[in-house]
């Protein structure tokens, strides 16, 4: 038993023996948790990943004559100013004001470019007062010139973390990056084996006050962070989800480049990669056994995210030392896998924090208060607009075509209808294409004789059981006017339009209006 | 050997290239093509003992060839060596080493920019 003030005079006087994570299970599984216990003081872990809950607090001073700020911008990316008359705060996943530019350039550029030393132009915009008449400002500023630039994040370095593929035909575009279609490869985000949180699973030494690591300067934990959960599955001690948050704070104006940096993903948005090391006092033989987790023994699971539902189904499960070695098998189909958090850098972090204890620049801290290690769950937001699913529509009888029926006779059953799709069947009624009046008009051009020629093969399609909104995202994103209603048996049951789904928002909205 | 290659309206639709295959003893790859009516350009890969020969009847033929070193070129102070970008090369060009740098390689890349648009710090350029 060692307390963190014997660890601190260790540091002190130069004799404390710190190791990494990663060094930390190999002394472990050669030593026993005993022995190492004895012989370690300190376990530094890091991570360096993408973190979109993250931003900071602006102090900008006033000007003469002064200003309360009701609108604020940076490079044009908007900070939420409606606290004190010169504060903002700006959020990391904040898209720039202009739509052209969007995405590319976000919260998190912008604190890149202010820690990276730039210049930044602020535009703000008040409504007057009688001790704050002045009504705009636009200026330049630096990180420098703020009276305080303060990092806090709401919620960073989850315990663990989902791990993404995708079953559909398309390609998607998520938080874990682009996920290639027929699940054509695998994307996963945590430090594993480095990861602080993991290394301290029921936060015995990580708590409220800890002094940390955070993005190359000193850092604090305020406390547990947004969606901290406790209670969900644990394997060799470990959760093997999402579970344990932090909520962080650190000045900006002592922050490094090397550890902060602005990302985008691609049709997604902005995020900030932060980087965190937590230092992990070794104070007995439990913590050194936690510390001397092994990426194998930890696991996670495959979802897949082709489901844009909030319980997605699980493919599989694996363990970080199986997705680091770069492929894993699913279906008995080797798949290759990509980590979207750097591990490399997770691994210099809890170098650097290691560095900086053994030359006494970094002391260890008692938590003023423990982050709670059970009771804490998280639940979802109810809608009390409950979805309306595609089969709670109503919806014109279905028409369809056969696929050897004569064009002319497509062509006409279009006309008497005032359709512009079919749906193209087999015998059984199961679907095979679509023939827009688009298509039948440039079969007629061509000369073209058979509808199997001029249909669309590669349907998208609305499941009777997926709801409406699903529906609208997925004619929106392919820029088609409709889609065909297909049961699990590919049994075709009718046809969604763009249209339809239009009227039904308009009579949402009419019914709201007629009950208020 | 890799290189672009440009066609001029007029030559899109003649068979020279086939011509070239028959003809001399290469192998040739097509790695990239975007070819209209109104010209077009191709990135081919070229090998194989009559190589310098095919070049330059495809040059006598009025094609444009322009050699490439590099396909795509990563700024290594951008990239943060997260690894996203590995998963989604289909020629196994992006690597990463031991000590967990990510690498890209030239000669297998053929350009289809599936990581240079993923990018999360567009580290990775096409380079034309
Ligand atoms: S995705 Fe970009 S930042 Fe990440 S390793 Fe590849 S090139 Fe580097
Ligand atoms: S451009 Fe395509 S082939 Fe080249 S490295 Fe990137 S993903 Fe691989």
């Amino acid at each position: 038993m060692k307390t963190i003030e014997e660890i601190n005079q260790k540091i002190k006087d130069g004799d404390a023996v710190v190791v990494t994570a990663g060094e930390m299970t190999r002394i472990v599984q050669e030593n026993g948790a005993g022995e190492a216990a004895k012989e370690v003081d300190v376990v530094t872990t890091g991570t360096f990943g993408a973190m979109c809950s993250s931003g900071a607090f602006f102090n900008f001073g006033h000007s003469d004559p002064p200003i309360k700020m009701s609108r604020t911008y940076l490079n044009g990316v908007e900070a939420y100013s409606g606290m004190a008359a010169v504060d903002a705060y700006l959020g990391a996943a904040q898209p720039h004001r202009n739509p052209d530019i969007g995405l590319d350039y976000g919260g998190a550029h912008l604190l890149e470019d202010l820690v990276r030393g730039k210049e930044v132009e602020l535009v703000a915009e008040a409504f007057g007062t009688d001790c704050y008449p002045r009504t705009d400002v636009h200026t330049f500023i630096s990180l420098e010139s703020l009276n305080q630039a303060i990092m806090v994040n709401p919620r960073n370095c989850y315990q663990n973390y989902a791990v993404a593929t995708n079953s559909t035909e398309e390609t998607l575009y998520t938080y874990l990056g682009t996920l290639l279609p027929q699940m054509g490869n695998v994307s996963y985000s945590s430090a594993g084996e480095l990861s602080p949180l993991l290394n301290d699973p029921y936060f015995q030494t990580i708590g409220v006050g800890t002094r940390i690591f955070l993005c190359g300067g000193q850092g604090y934990i305020m406390g547990e962070g947004t969606q901290h959960s406790t209670e969900g599955e644990r394997k060799n001690g470990v959760p093997t989800g999402s579970a344990g948050t932090l909520m962080l704070q650190g000045d900006l104006k002592k922050m490094d480049s090397d550890y902060l940096r602005g990302a985008t993903m691609p049709k997604y948005g902005p995020t900030l990669y932060v980087g965190a090391g937590i230092p992990i006092p070794i104070l007995n033989e439990e913590i050194a056994q936690s510390t001397g987790i092994s990426d194998q023994d930890i696991t996670c699971k495959i979802y897949d995210y082709g489901v844009p539902r909030r319980s997605r189904p699980v493919i599989r499960e694996t363990n970080y030392q199986e997705l680091r070695t770069g492929k894993i098998e699913i279906n008995g189909r080797e798949v290759p896998t990509s980590a979207l958090s750097s591990f490399k850098k997770a691994l210099e972090i809890a170098e650097e924090l290691k560095n900086w204890i053994e030359k006494g620049d970094f002391l260890l801290t008692n938590p003023v208060k423990k982050i709670p290690s059970e009771g804490c769950t998280v639940a979802p937001l109810m809608i009390k607009r409950p979805s309306i699913m595609v089969k709670d529509i109503k919806i014109k009888p279905v028409i369809t075509v056969m696929a050897e029926e004569a064009i002319s006779g497509v062509a006409r059953k279009m006309v008497d209808n005032n359709i512009n799709h079919l749906p193209v069947v087999d015998h059984s009624g199961r679907l095979m294409g679509i023939v827009t009046s688009w298509d039948i008009a440039h079969a007629v051009a061509k000369g073209c004789k058979k509808l199997t020629e001029v249909m669309t093969k590669k349907v998208i399609v609305a499941l009777e059981d997926d709801p409406v909104e699903v529906i609208a995202r997925r004619i929106d994103k392919n820029e088609i006017s409709g889609v065909p209603i297909v049961d699990r048996e590919n049994l075709v049951k009718g046809m969604i339009t763009a249209e339809d789904i239009s009227r039904l928002m308009c009579s949402q909205n009419n019914k709201e209006g007629d009950s208020q | 050997m890799k290189a672009w290659l440009k066609f001029s309206p007029r030559i899109v639709s003649k068979p020279v290239i086939s011509d070239l295959i028959k003809d001399y003893d290469v192998t040739f790859n097509i790695l990239r093509a975007d070819i209209t009516p109104k010209g077009g350009k191709m990135l081919i890969e070229i090998s194989g003992s009559e190589a310098e020969e095919g070049i330059k009847y495809m040059e006598k033929e009025g094609i444009q060839l322009n050699p490439i070193k590099k396909v795509v070129k990563k700024d290594e102070d951008k990239c943060m060596d997260c690894g996203e970008c590995y998963s989604l090369c289909p020629v196994e060009a992006i690597t990463v080493d031991e000590k967990w740098n990510v690498e890209l390689d030239d000669q297998k890349c053929i350009g289809c920019g599936f990581c240079t648009s993923s990018c999360p710090t567009k580290a990775i350029k096409i380079a034309y």
